[in-house]
């Protein structure tokens, strides 16, 4: 019962975190070494389908993300190559001493499947918002941060996991769509950032769901006769320097873009890069220095500038300080 | 020759009064350390290292090697000091204790070859030791997993939710030794929160438990041979221990969970811990 590459995208059905679990579900094929870990987490990563395939190498711990983690490097130092399906905002924040001591310090393969990151569960409140696990996740050694953008990019992400040796946190979100944001024949690389608009007036460098919300920017600027180049910058960590530093050179100004808050994430991180090495006029779109209001996500994002509307304004304010 | 019980109970005797000995030497390369909680777990890890584990101090990542986890990582020292006897790492290092660049530190780091995971932040080892466990069953290998906590470290919540997991994968190749030695950084257990009933807690997580002198070889070594103490289920041994045992003026005092060590207090500490 292997799955074909329709099953996958259609039960993906343009979801990150679903299309992280059905990638399990072709690692469980082809790596036996593959093992799931769970924290009560098996419909919202979709795992269920792998359950049944691989019994024997799943692993239901419960509401307790601490001791999956632990869990999970003492299975790696077996050997086994395990994936703990979690909620971003549990387990980065929850567990952060174990993801750091026990797979960052420790430097064990383990990937962090991290659902319902940024606001995606904006209904559930402030508890349940997750906009600062790229900056917990970011500051630790060892860690690879990954944010695919749509489902293509997180069923490879996922699969890709197989060939990093060290600690993964692969970042997806929840029951909103995530519309694809590429062709399927684009490659897709961890550590190699992807130009998917080309343009020299300015750069939007953007990671999840404002991968997106940057295309359809983009397009609207073309309109109006501003070229704005898009890239994806899947993976946060290690950072695609060569990609941000051409844009620098190329455009002269950089407007990152992402759900999460201002300080930390990707755009701490662009702009750590470019304060030291090409000093560059720059925009962030985030969440500002605030707990998120509660509501529908779209919404929520749009309070906060987390829109093509927000990104519209900060590129249009940029190019205007430039003039 | 098949070794007597009296003979091995006195050979493990002797391990641990030379580990106590290396404990203090390090401490006092380092010009201080973890005494207290070294100390009383040194008769329990000469009695795994010499007797139960199957390891191979000369291949120290054999696949089939029994694991332990230092989770109460303070006892670093004692750990070092089973190593370097058992041929792990050279005997020189116990005097590389904290040192600039040591793989040697005051808590267990995987730099060290026999050094299992890095720990000491409390509260982390017996879920790790719960990974290894369940990877021996996944991957169908017969090793068994040691892992020691400390009993003050039994505040840290998480080694709850690994104690209510361990007993529902039925983990019989899991072993939790706890060095109830009834004293942390700040003083007895007691005036600062209580964790006894400690073995009705075990027994109501679903382990097997036994309650043993951490200090009587002969009752640690029956313990070790008892495993698992029930089928198909995690079992608990708890050790009573005597904080800073085998050196009169550091026993049952919080005053020397950590303290300084200069020549002088090694040398009436080596004086006490002398061969009788």
């Amino acid at each position: 019962m292997s799955t074909t590459p329709a099953d996958w995208r259609e039960k993906s059905a343009n979801q990150t975190r679903l299309a992280f679990g059905q990638a399990l579900l072709e690692l469980g094929e082809i790596d036996i070494d593959t093992v799931v870990v769970s924290a009560d987490t098996q419909d919202l990563l979709g795992i269920r389908p792998y359950i049944a395939r691989f019994p024997k190498r799943f692993l239901e711990m419960g509401i307790a993300e601490q001791n999956a983690i632990g869990v999970a490097s003492g299975l790696a130092t077996t050997g086994l190559h395990p994936f703990v399906c979690a909620y971003a905002p549990f387990i980065t924040a929850r567990s952060m001493e174990q993801v750091r001591n026990d797979l960052a310090y420790a430097r064990q393969r383990v990937v962090i499947g991290a659902a319902a990151s940024g606001v995606s569960l904006g209904v559930a409140g402030g508890t349940h918002h997750a906009v600062e696990d790229l900056a917990l996740m970011r500051s630790l050694p060892n860690m690879t941060v990954i944010v695919p953008a749509d489902a293509e990019s997180a069923y490879r992400a996922t699969l890709a996991t197989r060939d990093i040796d060290g600690p993964v946190y692969l970042r997806l979100g929840g029951r909103v769509e995530e519309p694809p944001v590429a062709e399927s024949s684009v490659p897709f690389v961890p550590g190699r950032a992807r130009t998917l608009r080309t343009g020299n007036d300015l750069a939007i460098i953007a990671c999840g769901a404002l991968v997106h919300m940057a295309l359809v920017a983009a397009d609207t600027l073309a309109s109006e006769g501003v070229h704005a180049r898009v890239i994806d910058m899947h993976t946060i960590k290690p950072l695609d320097r060569d990609a941000i530093l051409s844009a620098a050179a190329e455009t002269g100004g950089i407007v990152t873009a992402e759900e999460h808050h201002l300080t930390g994430g990707l755009g701490g991180a662009v702009a750590e890069l470019l304060a030291l090495e090409h000093p560059t006029h720059m925009r962030m779109v985030g969440l500002p220095d605030v707990f998120a209001t509660v509501g529908p996500t779209p919404r929520v994002r749009a309070k906060y500038g987390m829109s093509v509307e927000g990104i519209l304004s900060a590129c249009r304010e940029l190019l205007g300080a430039r003039r | 020759m098949q070794e007597t019980r009296d003979a091995l109970i006195l050979r493990l005797e002797n391990a641990a009064r030379q580990v106590r000995r290396d404990v203090w030497r390090a401490l006092r390369a380092g010009g201080s350390g973890h005494a207290g909680g070294s100390s009383s777990a040194a008769d329990i890890l000469a009695a795994l290292y010499f007797h139960r584990m199957q390891v191979r101090p000369t291949e120290p990542a054999w696949s089939d090697r029994d694991r332990f986890v230092l989770s109460k990582g303070h006892a670093n020292a004692a750990l070092g000091a089973v190593l370097a006897q058992a041929g792990f790492i050279d005997d020189a290092m116990l005097d590389r204790f904290y040192g600039f660049e040591s793989p040697f530190a005051m808590h267990p780091d995987m730099k060290l070859p026999g050094v299992e995971m890095n720990t000491g932040a409390l509260g982390h080892g017996l879920a790790i030791a719960m990974g290894m466990a369940l990877g021996a069953r996944i991957r169908g290998q017969d090793f068994h997993t040691f892992v020691m906590v400390g009993d003050g470290e039994l505040h840290e919540g998480s080694n709850w939710e690994a104690a209510m997991a361990a007993s529902h994968q039925r983990l019989g190749n899991l072993t939790l030794i706890v060095d109830s030695n009834r004293i942390a950084q700040s003083g007895p257990l007691p005036e600062l929160v209580n964790v006894e009933p400690l073995a009705d807690k075990w027994r109501a997580f679903g382990w097997a438990v036994r309650e043993i002198d951490g200090h009587d070889m002969g009752a640690i070594v029956d313990a070790l041979a008892a495993l698992p103490l029930e089928a198909d289920r995690p079992s608990a041994i708890i050790a009573h221990t005597v904080k800073g045992k085998g050196v009169s003026f550091a026993e049952d005092t919080y005053l020397w969970h950590s303290n300084n060590v200069d020549d002088a207090i090694l040398a009436r500490a080596l004086a006490e811990l002398e061969a009788p």
